[in-house]
């Protein structure tokens, strides 16, 4: 329960001995919130833990540490300043040379080509996810909590820890995998539990299920047609002339990325963790200063862009953490709608009747669920937070939106919403530049599809094209028809 | 805002504090039920105030100045050095407002430009200007100015430049009706303040930049200009401040700032204003200043020295945090439950 | 080794050392070793209130009372000592003292949760108040002989204090790099979230912190007023401030997890040392306050372009080692 809003209704959760117990669920289901509670980050509001058998209470981390249950946490929390060996070690009883003894097989086992004393800022994001891993390695615990852990992974090193994860299970040890990819879990899980808004909806042996009972388990009853309904007939017209031109952009992440973006037309693009998709749409408004090449809006010039400049040509990003870059949250939700268009609402002073106005224009265009406008932007829930985001993107009157990650932690409904809307701006003659990790988004919504990686557009689908295999593939760089995921 | 949030905000406790407080001291020394003395009394503290108000909106951006005190013995000696050299006084009284303006926008800059803690930078300039301030007279008299004023350097060093026109003194002694003139100043200071913060697109994004300044920078909100103009303001404010004690002391002097840090931020943060930023209002932090002002000349007629008044101030500043904090936490546990047994009891 | 020199204590000090050089070319009296061994006797009280306050920033928090709680010490050494206690209960007296004006901030900041500015501001208050409140108001002078003694005492011509200074920061210097519980300092401060959910222990650490700021702040008392010989209402006045601006100059920095007790030292030194050679230099010691500023201003400058500087070899070598580390195989 976090501000009076429940998060998890009611759960009943058994991990066996030397058992894979597979966690599925879509964000905002409760599944990290679960772990969180048995590894002692959160605490119970009612309800019991039990322990081999015996009830107990954890109040800290340590109480759980102290107990053997440990988890692996899917954001890596690292000491940037310390060493990646004090990293390792940090929290662990061992003297350095007990640790480097205890540390090195395990970092050659999953991979891990690092030098102990380097400084852990340096660290991409993978390996500091093997850091993670790791350091539940070093723990021994009899039970084992992995959060998401493949997602900036590569096959080998996602197989290295499937094997590890098998050999640990044999020593009796309880494993309970949190993850959103069906094939994994299907490969890995000896039973399967499915949350869904807070509450369990299956939980079942693997062998008794195929994906399909999973994918149907964690969406809503209404929301498989909702998947027909979102997928679009192609665009045919781009006669139109362009309304985003971007020419050889290159920065740190990307280099010589080229394309442009017609109105009315969505333009998807996908691609793996680290492709540099996100990178290359902040170097395009403005907020990467050390980006090269050329950006033009409706044929104009953009050489020293900011994120108003573009907002005043009709350009907006709705970035991809909201929490961190989108949304104001001890502030009223009102003020984050008209965040961007200040500007608007009056010479000198602020028109608070013009500013309401908005707001609840956009309340009611985006079906946005809240008290009063003047509610604080945290106790809204996630979808609705997105909205609020969205509106105020909206609210400039955009003729570009670039949408990154739109439905990323939101409830099927608002899902739904989102697609609508979409559909809405693309009918208008917006031009939508799309990126999302849910590849069955980009099949469903995109006109085009461009692939990333390793910071370059490997590949440019059209039409028939569109489909989830050759994405995949060309994400990992694969020729099609090849091993593919 | 309407009443019924009004009767719940922070605000209207501290209107219920300082009357409550007006009526204890008036019982225990019936002269604080004198509206005139009452308000002659605030002669003593509205230099806080000045210095405060503004300090509110940088604290609300997530910042912080701590240079305040010395930019207000830096605006003090320009005003005084400025006269010495024959410059008109209130010429030289815009001078010295100048000065603050220039100091605080060197703070703003600083901040804004690059990503050092506000605390170290105007920590830095806390130094400097101080510095700046006690080194000037040295400096000019050196190179052949009489910068000690009339009474030389001796005097200079017991009671700063002396001798200021009557016509600069009075600022500090007129009164309109019962009420002193730089006790209107702070009044009028708070409404424009008031007025910038929530009715213009400036104040408002003071608040988003405090609350979530990475999502303000993507939102289009010119971060850096807001930063320096609140710095600015602040730097003005000192000025102020320092400029009305030069006249109310009747002499300018380097280290006027003295101990008044301790004041100012309690005056802030018991005004309602989050240290961590995003939250705040001048009229809390005005009717936090007129508490703790009258709290200390209360204790002061009532024989308490002024040590035990910093005890008690000192004290104040963290009874009203923890309690602030416990509130928090203890609506956040009622909210949970309530919640909790709604859903048990369906 | 390598890393040594690249580092910010090496910079400050190699600073500090070319400093010593200029003002000894410009004024060869600067140069006589009675000099350079007087600036460390002087900088002895700041750096060891340096040393206290260093903890403090290392766990990303901040104690602006250190000052103040110096001074709340001395008083009650000089006050037990005036009491005829003997020596070493007055001074026993005094770091309790020390100990618990820290505790009581540990407590505000790890239980109430009040901000670490706020409470230290409030505590500031209360400490200066408690001197007078505890003197009166006077100054405590006359103080017995025994606490002035070992100011005089003196080894290969080195003052004893100074001693007692270098082998408190080498002690506090291999706490901090060997020993595995005071990593924590810097575990805290570099990630408190991440060391809450690896079980580290976060309230114990920074309520060490705190305390250890008092007890510092006591040493540095003790040594004030056996060096000064009286304890005035004014003793320390402003060196939290000092102390902070040592801090940041040293290398450790405000938001947590970097620094070492070397480079606080250094720090403190310099800033110490500022003074003295301004004397030498033939700068009349009011421009004091503005060098010392100018000089912060300057170094956290440099640092931040340095760093942002840094950070961008940072993400480059990380966007590399995800484009290495993402081949399959």
């Amino acid at each position: 329960m976090f501000s009076g809003v429940p998060v998890l209704k009611g759960i009943d959760f058994t991990l066996r001995h030397g058992e894979v117990h597979a966690l599925l669920g879509g964000n905002g289901s409760g599944k990290s919130t679960t772990m969180k509670i048995i590894s002692g980050a959160y605490p119970l509001d009612a309800g019991q833990l039990f322990l081999e058998g015996e009830p107990i209470h954890l109040d800290s981390p340590r109480s759980a540490h102290e107990r053997g249950i440990y988890m692996v946490p899917q954001e890596p929390h690292v000491f940037p300043h310390l060493s990646v060996l004090e990293n390792l070690g940090m929290g662990l009883p061992f003297a350095a040379a007990e640790l480097r003894r205890r540390a090195l097989p395990l970092l050659e086992e999953m991979g891990f080509d690092v030098q102990l004393e380097e400084q852990s800022a340096f660290l991409s994001i993978a390996q500091q996810q093997l850091l993670e891993i790791v350091r539940g390695l070093l723990r021994n615990a009899r039970v084992l909590i992995f959060d998401e852990p493949t997602s900036a992974l590569t096959f080998r090193e996602a197989n290295h820890l499937f094997e590890r994860m098998r050999r640990l299970t044999e020593q009796g040890i309880g494993i309970v995998f949190i993850s959103h990819r069906l094939g994994e879990v299907m490969d890995i899980a000896d039973r399967i539990s499915v949350l869904r808004d807070g509450r369990f909806v299956l939980s079942e042996a693997r062998a008794n299920l195929t994906p399909h009972d999973l994918v149907r388990a964690m969406l809503p009853p209404d929301a498989v047609t909702g998947k027909e309904e979102a997928k679009r007939e192609p665009r045919a017209s781009r006669s139109d002339r362009p309304v985003l031109e971007v020419e050889n952009l290159s920065s740190e992440a990307f280099s010589d990325v080229s394309f442009s973006l017609h109105p009315g037309e969505v333009l998807g693009l996908a691609g793996l963790v680290g492709s540099g998709r996100t990178e290359l749409c902040e170097a395009i408004v403005g907020l990467d200063p050390h980006a090269s090449g050329s950006v033009r809006l409706a044929g104009r010039q953009l050489p020293h862009r900011t994120p108003s400049l573009c907002q005043r040509h009709g350009l907006v990003y709705v970035p991809e953490d909201r929490h961190a870059h989108g949304i104001f949250l001890g502030l009223p939700s009102l003020y984050t709608i008209s965040a961007s268009v200040l500007d608007r609402l009056g010479r000198w002073l602020l028109n608070e009747r013009r500013e309401l106005e908005l707001g609840d224009r956009f309340v009611r265009n985006l079906n946005i669920k809240l008290n009063s406008l003047r509610q604080p932007a945290g106790t809204l829930s996630g979808g609705n937070q997105q909205k609020v985001v969205l509106a105020k993107a909206l609210a400039v009157a955009p003729r570009i939106v670039i949408l990154d990650e739109p439905t990323r932690g939101i409830d099927a409904s608002a899902r739904q919403d989102v697609y609508r809307l979409i559909r809405r701006l693309t009918d208008e003659g917006v031009g939508v530049l799309l990126i999302s990790s849910e590849l069955e988004e980009i099949v469903n919504l995109s006109d085009r599809v461009l692939v990333m990686r390793h910071g370059r557009v490997v590949q440019e689908l059209t039409g028939e094209a569109i489909r989830l295999d050759r994405i995949t593939e060309a994400s990992f760089g694969l020729a099609p028809g090849g091993e593919s995921s | 805002m309407n009443l019924f949030r009004f009767l719940r905000s922070w605000e209207f406790f501290l209107v219920v504090l300082l009357v409550v407080e007006i009526a204890v001291l008036g019982l225990i020394n019936p002269v604080f039920f004198n509206a005139e003395n009452l308000l002659y009394a605030t002669l003593d503290f509205t230099h806080i105030l000045f210095a405060a108000l503004p300090l509110t909106l940088v604290i609300i951006t997530a910042g912080i100045d701590i240079s305040g005190v010395s930019i207000m013995g830096l605006a003090s000696i320009t005003l005084g050095l400025a006269w010495v050299a024959g410059i008109n006084i209130f010429v030289a009284l815009a001078i010295a407002l100048l000065v603050g303006i220039l100091a605080g926008a060197f703070n703003g800059f600083f901040v804004a430009k690059t990503d050092v803690n506000p605390l170290v930078i105007t920590l830095g300039t806390l130094f400097m200007f101080a510095g700046l301030a006690q080194g000037m007279p040295a400096l000019l008299d050196k190179l052949g100015f009489k910068a000690y004023g009339s009474a030389g350097l001796a005097a200079y060093q017991y009671e700063g430049i002396t001798g200021l026109p009557d016509e600069f003194i009075a600022l500090t002694e007129g009164t309109v009706g019962i009420v002193p003139y730089p006790l209107i100043a702070v009044l009028a200071f708070t409404v424009l303040l008031s007025l910038l913060l929530h009715k213009t697109r400036f104040g408002r994004s003071l608040y988003l930049i405090g609350v979530n300044p990475k999502a303000a920078e993507y939102s289009g909100v010119p971060i850096r200009k807001i930063l320096v103009w609140a710095y600015v303001l602040s730097g003005f404010g000192a000025a102020l401040a320092g400029t009305m004690l030069t006249s109310y002391f009747t002499s300018a002097r380097a280290d006027l700032g003295g101990d008044a840090l301790l004041p100012i931020i309690t005056a802030v943060v018991l005004g309602g204003a989050d240290i961590l930023g995003g939250s705040g209002t001048v009229w809390g932090t005005l009717l936090a200043g007129l508490i703790l002002g009258f709290l200390r000349q209360g204790l002061l007629a009532l024989g308490v020295t002024s040590d035990l008044i910093q005890v008690v101030v000192g004290a104040l500043l963290i009874g009203a945090m923890a309690t602030k904090q416990l509130v928090h936490v203890f609506g956040e546990y009622r909210l949970n439950r309530k919640a909790l047994f709604r859903r048990n009891g369906r | 080794m390598r890393s040594f020199l690249r580092s910010r204590e090496a910079l400050v000090g190699m600073l500090f050392v070319a400093l010593l050089v200029v003002t000894g070319l410009f004024n060869p009296n600067f140069f006589k070793p009675e000099s350079i061994v007087e600036i460390f006797n002087a900088s002895l009280t700041l750096v060891l209130i340096t040393l206290g306050e260093m903890f403090v920033i290392l766990t990303r928090g901040i104690d602006v009372s250190v000052g103040a709680v110096a001074g709340l010490a001395a008083v009650v050494l000089g006050t037990t000592l005036n009491l005829g206690w003997p020596l070493g209960l007055a001074v026993a007296a005094a770091l309790a003292t020390g100990m618990l004006a820290g505790a009581v901030n540990a407590v505000g900041i790890t239980l109430l949760r009040v901000p670490p500015i706020i409470m230290t501001l409030g505590t500031l208050g209360i400490y200066r108040g408690l001197m007078r409140v505890i003197t009166g108001g006077s100054w405590i002078e006359n103080l017995p002989q025994n606490i002035k003694e070992p100011n005089l005492w003196n080894l290969l011509g080195i003052p004893f204090f100074v001693w007692v200074g270098l082998a408190l920061l080498a002690l506090t210097m291999v706490l901090t790099l060997r020993v595995r519980v005071a990593r924590y300092f810097y575990a805290v401060g570099d990630n408190e979230d991440g060391a809450y959910l690896l079980g580290l222990p976060v309230r114990w650490t920074q309520f060490a912190a705190y305390t250890l700021a008092g007890l510092f702040a006591a040493f540095a008392a003790v040594v004030f007023t056996s060096q000064i010989g009286f304890v005035s209402m004014n003793a320390a006045d402003g060196f939290e401030l000092k102390a902070i601006a040592a801090n940041v100059l040293g290398g450790v920095s405000l938001t947590g997890g970097v620094g070492t007790p070397l480079g606080a030292a250094i720090g403190a030194l310099f800033l110490t040392a500022v003074h003295s050679m301004l004397i030498f230099l033939g700068v009349p010691g009011i421009w004091d306050n503005a060098f010392a500023g100018a000089i912060l201003l300057a170094v956290v400058y440099v640092d931040y372009r340095v760093r942002t500087a840094l950070e961008l070899q940072q993400r480059q070598a990380r966007i590399r080692g995800d484009l290495s580390g993402g081949e399959p195989s």
